[in-house]
């Protein structure tokens, strides 16, 4: 059963699993820029945004795009109060995955 | 004192439900929802193969309009421009969903479809029944939804094949417009269940530096805290005149919200920006506000104040208004004519 730390979102693929890899994420954080402010993960509905930690940084941590987990849906970049996470477009934009299924099996109940 | 509501026929925990969307559409999200006690899940609108181009999202799909960054999801003006397309899967995978659902988890399932030929509806609409869903939302009035399929012209003849076609509770949801109310009385002379009141406009938007629309480049659906005025009213509007129950949606990111819908007449009340904002959570809070507030009225039912408000309501007629004309009009022309009443 879903425990511990309660999580927006989990386990869904809303693409296939090669999508990220055929299609790379559109979301990237700039990490010169990040703050560490920390508004950027729980925006994200898909849990693709984690923070890690950077010693000798002057902002210790940052945000990290996860990007198995991204599908570029854009909630994180009004976020952001320094613009930090860029866009990325996509190569071809017609880029469309070549099944629409979500995967259900790859789904871990 | 219980949030417990029946509606259709069902006992839901909470008369707060997951409205059909990005929350609705993956197992797992059935099964948060369940651990937060929302009352049922209204799964993703599925589309007819007719319309398989509305699996594929496009990127970025939404974005925050007037978002304040100091405030996050606490904002109460911020508007949710999307423009998010249908379950993404195949109908076969739509099918198998909402089975795998229903043997993951309790919460009652009310799952979506959208097509254009009636019989496409009543087929989905047989298909679903068939997988074990617990009712089907008819979403006829999307934002997002292609061409200029009219309510006359093509939905009527859909509810009328659904209701034809199955024997368990059918929804209509409806979108904001002058001719809502003849929309509601259409519905619930078809046949329908209950009425979803109602569903996001579509807006539009541009960006002024780059002189390009922004996003997709087309219009999108727009939803916020802000557009619960406008649902409350179409909900209040329609419990006055329909025998059916109302499950009102829109702009609800509170307890406080859920109330007044209740107040006004709603049976349910379907919540789904603010979980895409602050959380799961959200429904567990929302629930806790509402019981809060029954404790505080000494309320034990929420069927003891549903739709209270209307009651209150004035007519227009019997408003007390006040002539006014010392404060209105031309005032203090005296002073410059020189003229003295």
């Amino acid at each position: 059963m879903i425990s511990g730390q309660m999580m927006k979102y989990r386990g869904l693929y809303p693409f296939p699993p090669s999508f990220a890899k055929e299609f790379p994420p559109i979301a990237q954080v700039v990490e010169e820029h990040c703050i560490a402010c920390d508004r950027c993960p729980p925006i994200c509905f898909f849990d693709a945004i984690v923070m890690e930690n950077r010693p000798g940084h002057k902002y210790s941590r940052t945000a990290v795009i996860i990007n198995a987990n991204c599908t570029g849906c854009g909630l994180c970049f009004d976020a952001c109060p320094v613009d930090a996470i860029i866009w990325i477009p996509d190569k071809d934009g017609e880029a469309k995955p070549k099944t629409a299924s979500p995967l259900m099996e790859d789904t871990d109940l | 004192m219980s949030l417990t509501t029946s509606f259709l026929g069902l006992t839901l925990q909470s008369p707060v439900m997951v409205a059909s969307g990005p929350a609705s559409h993956d197992v797992n999200q059935v099964r948060l929802a369940e651990e937060q006690h929302a009352g049922a899940v209204v799964l993703k609108t599925a589309c007819s193969d007719k319309y398989e181009h509305m699996r594929f999202w496009p990127r970025p799909r939404y974005k925050l309009l007037d978002w304040d960054k100091q405030m996050d999801g606490r904002s109460k003006v911020f508007s949710l421009y999307s423009y998010e397309q249908g379950y993404s899967g195949t109908l076969e995978d739509y099918w198998k969903f909402i089975r795998v659902s229903k043997e993951h988890a309790k919460v009652p399932l009310i799952a979506s479809i959208f097509a254009d030929d009636a019989e496409d509806w009543a087929d989905m609409a047989k298909r679903v029944e068939q997988s074990g869903a617990d009712a089907i939302e008819l979403d006829i009035s999307s934002p997002h939804k292609p061409g200029s399929l009219g309510f006359e012209t093509t939905f009527v003849a859909a509810i009328k094949a659904v209701m034809g076609a199955v024997r368990f509770p059918v929804l209509v949801k409806l979108a904001p417009s002058p001719e809502l109310l003849h929309q509601c009385r259409v519905a619930e002379e078809c046949g329908a269940s209950a009425l979803t009141l109602c569903n996001r406009l579509r807006g539009f938007d541009v960006d002024i530096e780059t002189q390009r629309p922004i996003l997709h480049g087309n219009f999108a659906g727009v939803g916020g805290p802000w557009a619960k005025y406008y649902t409350l009213r179409h909900v209040a509007e329609a419990a006055l005149v329909s025998k059916i129950p109302i499950s009102g949606t829109g702009g609800v990111m509170s307890g406080e919200d859920v109330i007044k819908y209740v107040l006004l007449g709603a049976t349910t009340v379907q919540i789904l920006s603010v979980i895409m904002v602050n959380g799961w959570e959200s429904i567990a809070r929302i629930n806790k506000e509402i019981e809060e507030y029954m404790q505080r009225k000494g309320v034990t039912s929420l069927s003891e104040i549903r739709g209270k408000a209307l009651q209150a309501m004035t007519h227009p007629e019997e408003i007390i208004r006040w002539s006014g004309e010392p404060k209105s009009g031309s005032r203090n022309l005296w002073k410059e004519t020189g003229e003295q009443e």
